[in-house]
């Protein structure tokens, strides 16, 4: 069974990468409002699921038009990302914005007013797609080119493979570690002693390496397909272009000041509404391309779609830290790794009584445990410091 | 253009039944280094926050550099040339130095984001320009060689003066200091106090200072306005205020001032 286990650990970490780019694309959205207004915006599932929807509508329309698929991805990307963004833009001016205004100081009314939202959102693209197509069920079209399969070189499998195992040694050592020393009556975990554990976990990784060197080192017939390569690059150029934005343009500092502390941001000229209106735009934008990454993916989309990966990338949030944009990109790949982890290899450590199917309560156990035992994420190191 | 840059007329704010400014009237005028003084409540940060806009005036008007501000945004008038240090210290923290300096250059940056994200060329000039000019003041407040640290790790008494250099990054025609003494050592007072002189005689900017060190006060400014339970009592030279009676009670109770003679 171990043999299985390791042979099947480079597909699982792949597909968990793939999705976990998605996941960090929805988190972010939902951490860069929460950090500028303290708001968790629970309609940021159904932003999401306007751009997956927009993009399902760009491609179908456009199909016989633009015969090039790449440039028609490039289409559905901008068309998807900029529908969500000028929802998401709409949904801050006709829900939040008001109830800014006259003052609320109940967290309980926006939160409430964000759950509305989202069911209008949900229903009101219904009703759209109902008028316009009498369905609302939409299917993203499948290309040649996006479902061609590759084969990577096998190295790159054992190289995964053995840093997963290395990683996995260490986490477990360090937690018994831990425990062991809270045992005894003492806290943490010295510097000295974290790295011997690092050193101990990878002597036991090439040790496994060496036993079972068939399997590490045997042909793994790792694959990937096309589309997924695309949502690798996509998600991670806009990452890349976020993290530049945020640190290096006058809008990211102005939006970093404004989630500090908005009274002192704007007695130095800044508006914070002008402010929080871009970081709607730009979350807004994020969540609608990855909308569409998640259709080009998982091929279905309806009014429905964006509850669960709404849901899910909110988990990564939390588990990055709320309102740490960094902590969000890492939550999602997190988050998507223990995911495809958990789906896989649940079947075969119940012996097939739980199967894939159960992924979703690891990641909403992995919420539950985060809320309860470290509510300010992996990032989120001090309280009360955002962005 | 008038003499004034900042005309603050009757000007009153309660809260509930408190009132915190009862009816003020203040006049500055253009380069002066103006004080407001009086114990502790007596309403003078509650003023700055009615100049800043933050507070809205039940009643009253406030014009500043000749134009009606009253009831403007904070964020409106602070573009307009009006700048302020608090009196608990308010920096980014986790944001550099040079960061905080560059949050007030915002205004004065002339790029699209349409540019900042197509990189044009002339993103790159406004973004090296916002840079050095936060830096030359970075300088100007000694302060150049920490312009990376986050402003959280710095000093207290360099703290001061980043928020200093922070207001200054606005280009204002008024700068307010709230307290900037306060938990200052002798020797950093006394810098301070030529810092400020010098920021008046370099920049031309007018200052407004709420202080309680009464060195600091009677040494530098020109006029002294003094606030008591929410009212102006007196105001003129620092010579008329030191030896006016009714200061000395305001300090320290009715009936003070004949023991003091």
């Amino acid at each position: 069974m171990l043999e299985v286990l390791i042979q099947l650990l480079p597909s699982v970490l792949l597909e968990g990468l793939i999705l976990g780019f998605v996941y960090a694309m929805i988190a972010l959205g939902y951490t860069m409002v929460y950090g500028v207004l303290e708001l968790i915006n629970f309609a940021h599932s159904e932003i999401f699921m306007s751009g997956a929807v927009a993009g399902a509508e760009t491609f179908i329309l456009l199909k016989a038009a633009v015969p090039n698929p790449f440039i028609l991805l490039a289409l559905a990307i901008l068309i998807g990302g900029a529908v969500a963004a000028i929802v998401a833009i709409l949904v801050e001016r006709l829900a939040y914005r008001p109830l800014r205004r006259r003052g609320t100081t109940n967290r309980l009314v926006p939160l409430i007013t964000a759950i509305g939202a989202s069911f209008f959102l949900q229903d009101l693209v219904r009703l759209i797609e109902g008028l316009w197509h009498n369905a609302f069920y939409r299917r993203y079209p499948s290309f040649e080119v996006f479902e061609a399969t590759y084969t990577l070189p096998n190295l790159l499998g054992s190289v995964i493979i053995l840093l997963t195992l290395w990683i996995v040694f260490w986490v477990l050592a360090y937690f018994a570690y831990w425990i062991y020393r809270a045992a005894t009556g003492t806290k943490g975990v010295s510097r000295r002693a974290s790295r011997g554990l690092w050193i101990a976990s990878l002597v036991l990784t090439l040790l496994v390496a060496v036993i079972d060197r068939g399997t590490v080192f045997g042909d793994l017939g790792l694959t990937i397909q096309m589309k997924s390569i695309l949502v690798v690059v996509i998600s991670f150029a806009m990452l890349y272009g976020l993290n530049w934005l945020v640190h290096k343009t006058k809008l990211g500092i102005a939006i970093r000041a404004v989630a500090q502390d908005a009274q002192t941001a704007s007695l130095m000229g800044i508006d914070p509404d002008v402010i929080i209106t871009y970081t709607f735009l730009i979350g807004g934008f994020l969540g609608g391309v990855a909308g569409v990454l998640f259709g080009l993916l998982y091929t279905l989309v309806h009014p429905y779609v964006g509850f669960i990966p709404g849901i899910k990338a909110f988990t990564a949030a939390v588990l990055g830290g709320i309102g740490n944009i960094t902590g969000a990109a890492l939550g999602g790949l997190v988050l998507g790794m223990l995911e495809m982890l958990g789906g896989t290899y649940l079947t075969f450590l119940t012996n097939g009584a739980m199967g894939t199917e159960y992924k979703d309560i690891l990641a909403f156990a992995i919420l539950i445990f985060i809320l309860l035992f470290r509510p300010q994420g992996i990032m989120g190191e001090q309280v009360g410091e955002k962005v | 253009m008038s003499e004034a840059i900042l005309e603050v007329n009757e000007v009153t704010k309660t809260f509930g039944g408190l009132v915190a400014v009862n009816q003020v009237t203040m006049h500055v005028e253009r380069r002066r280094i103006f004080a407001v003084i009086g114990p502790n409540g007596a309403g003078k940060t509650t003023f700055f926050n009615l100049v800043t806009g933050i507070y809205k005036p039940d009643t009253g008007s406030i014009v500043f550099d000749g134009e009606a501000i009253t009831g403007r945004d904070p964020a409106v008038i602070a573009a307009k040339g009006m700048a302020r240090t608090f009196q608990n210290i308010r920096l980014f923290g986790s944001m550099s130095a040079l960061e905080n300096v560059m949050v007030a250059r915002h205004v004065h940056t002339k790029t699209s984001y349409a540019d900042a994200l197509l990189h044009t060329p002339r993103y790159h000039r406004e973004e090296q320009r916002a840079r050095d000019r936060a830096m030359e003041l970075l300088a100007y407040m000694q302060l150049d060689h920490r312009a990376q640290e986050l402003a959280k790790n710095l000093p207290y008494g360099e703290q001061r003066r980043l928020e200093i250099a922070r207001a200054l990054a606005l280009e204002p025609k008024l700068l307010l200091l709230d307290e900037p003494a306060a938990g200052m050592n002798p020797q950093e007072t006394e810098d301070l106090q030529r810092r400020i002189v010098g920021i008046r005689d370099d920049l031309g900017i007018t200052i407004v200072l709420i202080e309680h060190d009464m060195k600091l006060v009677m040494s530098i400014s020109e006029r002294i306005a003094v606030l008591d339970y929410g009212k102006k009592i007196l105001e003129g030279t620092p010579e008329e205020v030191q030896n006016d009676p009714r200061v000395i009670e305001a300090y320290l109770g009715p009936g003070a001032a004949e023991g003091v003679q």
